[in-house]
């Protein structure tokens, strides 16, 4: 049973996503606080955070960017506001994936369990798969370069080895949302953005003049060879 | 396209304007008539040509004056010389009076007349006695000097005359004064050319300066434009113009003012929304929970469920779309935009509209997406999550009125081949199979709650009364128009218009990789 850590102020919401997620099968501990979250957290194990944008104290984007510094949890911002700005902020603070309230529990569900999927649903095989210097290996889960480990988000390590294992095509933002978040055609495009540019700050030399994970306009991102 | 493209005006953009115009308000007005510019050049123009023929009138007279005066003077001089040197020559008996009097025309012009022991003599022909007026020929013959003009044969004449007591004659010079007149002719032509030149000049002084005077206002226009376009953080510079410095700041001010008002409305919607999200997302959680225990309640806690999750689910949209409304009444909703093939975006949409519709009776569970063949291989730039909302507000729409979708099309307008060059825009065609909607109501039904006359039909109470509004804006925020025709064979048709900028048509030519349909994310 995985365990979820609920991040939000409001108790009566935190109560009834508890419900909610224990009704969907998942172990629920919940905290009303940032600073709460991040102790608990440095203490226990959880194999998903979800975070609530506006929390008192410290908020939800630094609550995120202090656990990305030790963490690569799958992490979902719970926000009020799906405009453009709170979004991204979110993502760029680490978040995998984002609701926006009032969500339906299902949705929600769906949402962490294409967070938590163990591998990427690939069909390639491949045991290894390189561009430059740098070394998928897509069963351990484990990414190098110059044969230092690179650590990326479970998230990240899809979109990278959905990249790499097409080397050379131009792929959709629809296509990378449906492969890597089991989004549908109407899917944020913004999650790729954000993540993509993520990447790049992981994997290229100068992130931004990238050589490698490159920028198809109008049409999508694509892996050079 | 069908063939009524008439009702076309009815469409939307109109209507926004024209609630908000609709208060009564003192208005204050401007001026009527000619424009502010052609009146001060006019102004300029009669000031300057008044001016002009006033001074070149002074200046005629006084020249004129001055001429006649000295030439007067000079001719009368010649005269009593004329008269004392014959006065002298008539004292001597027996003398020519003739060859005495060819002597005395010196001046070119000048002809004499002279009355002698009762005879008249001259030296022209045409200038005789009958020639000098009676009143001067009197007054000399009675003794006394006397100067006249008059006019001989359409010419001005000076006629000096002198009388010469000691011999008992009387003098007569008479000077042409053609000279003169020609060259007060010539100054009167100068003057009139120059009060014309100084008229032309005064105009387009006026011009000029009434543009200059103009130009700040044009600046107000421009900026009383971007704000009716909705850029309401448009100011006017007043630079260093005291003068337009209060038309400047007052104007700002007011700017300000209507951007507070606007924007303090659209953040209270904003913070209703957001502030009923909260107690929103623990209803759905809970009813959700509920749901799934759905077979452990009796039947009328059932009943009572699913009541709760549709008007939960009903709510919730209304929240939402009053969130969405309120970012377009604040001018903060933004577009994100991507390329993509119109054929595959509708049936996307629909694919995702239409299992909402197909629960309610009537409605087609799967509605076919015919997508134009000159459509192929065109790229539309669109907000994707808007265009879904779009099409699922135009499918609710009919579920709710009309019995459902019965067709969608996407077009290509003006239709063309597809190597041919680009289109102006895509059509996207909704149509049903319902009651239709009348032509004085198809303005309205765009308008936010709008039911008008089709309040008495059924469900009505199941849309939010937002869905076309919604529909109107978002297309509006990608420069389309949605407007609506009779389907052929009755119903409605909805046509949602976006523009279609030819920037699309340009592939990325170092994608060959890629190829025409070779990569995994094009499905055809």
């Amino acid at each position: 049973m995985s365990r979820i850590l609920v991040v939000e102020d409001d108790e009566r919401i935190r109560s009834s996503m508890r419900l909610a997620l224990e009704e969907e099968g998942y172990s629920v501990d919940d905290v009303a606080s940032g600073e709460v979250a991040l102790a608990r957290f440095g203490e226990e194990h959880f194999e998903l955070v979800l975070i609530d944008l506006m929390l008192p104290g410290m908020d939800g984007f630094e609550t995120c960017r202090n656990l990305r510094r030790h963490s690569t949890v799958p992490v979902i911002m719970v926000t009020a506001r799906s405009d453009t700005h709170d979004v991204v902020a979110g993502l760029e603070a680490g978040a995998d994936d984002y609701v926006t309230k009032p969500f339906v529990a299902k949705e929600l569900a769906a949402r962490i369990r294409a967070l938590l999927r163990r591998s990427r649903s690939d069909d390639t095989g491949e045991s290894v798969l390189s561009f430059g210097d740098v070394q998928i290996e897509p069963d351990a889960g484990v990414v190098r370069r110059d044969g230092e480990e690179v650590h990326c988000t479970r998230t990240e390590f899809r979109l990278l080895c959905e990249l790499a294992d097409h080397p050379g095509r131009v792929l959709s933002r629809e296509h990378l949302l449906e492969r890597v978040w089991g989004y549908d055609y109407f899917g944020d495009g913004r999650l790729v953005d954000v993540h993509v540019r993520r990447l790049r700050t992981k994997v290229e030399p100068d992130p931004a003049n990238p050589r490698f994970i490159l920028t198809v306009r109008g049409m999508g991102y694509k892996l050079a060879v | 396209m069908g063939p009524t493209e008439a009702p076309r005006a009815t469409g939307v953009q109109g209507a926004g304007s024209a609630t908000r115009g609709a208060r009564h308000s003192p208005r204050t007005h401007l001026s009527g008539g000619l424009g502010l510019r052609a009146r001060v050049t006019a102004t300029f123009a009669i000031g300057a040509l008044a001016l002009s023929t006033i001074m070149a009138g002074i200046t005629y007279f006084t020249a004129r004056q001055s001429f006649l005066n000295e030439r007067q003077t000079t001719d009368q001089r010649q005269a009593f010389a004329n008269a004392s040197l014959l006065q002298n020559s008539l004292r001597s008996p027996g003398t020519n009076v003739d060859q005495l009097l060819e002597q005395a025309d010196t001046l070119p012009g000048s002809r004499s007349v002279l009355r002698s022991g009762g005879q008249w003599y001259a030296t022209s022909i045409s200038v005789g006695k009958s020639a000098i007026p009676d009143q001067e020929r009197t007054l000399v013959l009675a003794g006394t000097p006397a100067t006249q003009l008059f006019s001989l044969s359409g010419t001005p004449q000076l006629v000096i005359g002198v009388p010469l007591p000691a011999v008992h004659a009387a003098y007569y010079e008479v000077f042409s004064l053609d000279e003169l007149e020609g060259t007060l002719r010539t100054l009167a032509f100068a003057l009139a050319a120059a009060a014309l030149v100084t008229t032309v000049a005064g105009a387009a002084l006026g011009r000029w300066a009434s543009s200059r005077v103009l130009r700040p206002l044009a600046g107000v226009t421009a900026a009383a434009v971007a704000i009716a376009g909705g850029q309401l953080d448009t100011r006017v510079e007043a630079g260093d113009d005291v003068d337009l410095e209060e038309l400047a700041s007052a104007f700002n001010q007011m700017t300000a003012n209507l951007q507070d008002r606007i924007e303090r409305e659209a953040r209270f919607t904003s913070d209703v929304s957001h502030e009923l999200r909260s107690p929103l997302t623990t209803l759905s959680a809970t009813v959700g929970v509920l749901e799934s225990h759905r077979n452990e309640l009796g039947e009328r806690a059932q009943s009572a469920l699913d009541l709760l999750d549709g008007d939960l689910q009903r709510f919730t949209r209304m929240v939402d779309d009053l969130l969405e409304i309120s970012r377009f009444d604040a001018g903060s909703a933004e577009l994100s935009l991507d390329e993509v093939d119109p054929g595959e975006l509708v049936r996307r949409a629909v694919a995702v509209s239409a299992p909402g519709a197909g629960r309610r009776p009537g409605g087609a569970g799967a509605v076919p997406v015919e997508v134009a063949p000159d459509v192929a291989g065109l790229r539309l730039r669109v907000d994707k999550r808007r265009f879904e909302r779009v099409m699922a507000n135009l499918f609710d729409n009919a579920a709710h009125y009309a019995g459902g979708v019965t067709r969608v099309m996407v077009e290509r307008h003006p239709p063309g081949r597809v190597d041919g060059p680009p289109p102006l825009s895509i059509r996207v065609v909704v149509e049903d199979r319902g009651p239709g909607i009348p032509v004085p109501d198809r303005d309205h039904v765009f308008e936010r709650f709008y039911r008008g006359s089709r309040s008495g039909q059924r469900a009505s109470s199941e849309g939010t009364g937002l869905g076309l509004s919604l529909v109107a804006e978002h297309v509006r925020l990608h420069g389309g128009t949605v407007w609506i025709e009779d389907a052929p064979g009755g119903g409605s048709r909805f046509i949602v218009e976006l523009p279609y900028t030819a920037a699309d048509l340009v592939y990325p030519a170092g994608d060959a990789a890629g190829g025409p349909g070779g990569g995994p994310d094009r499905v055809q």
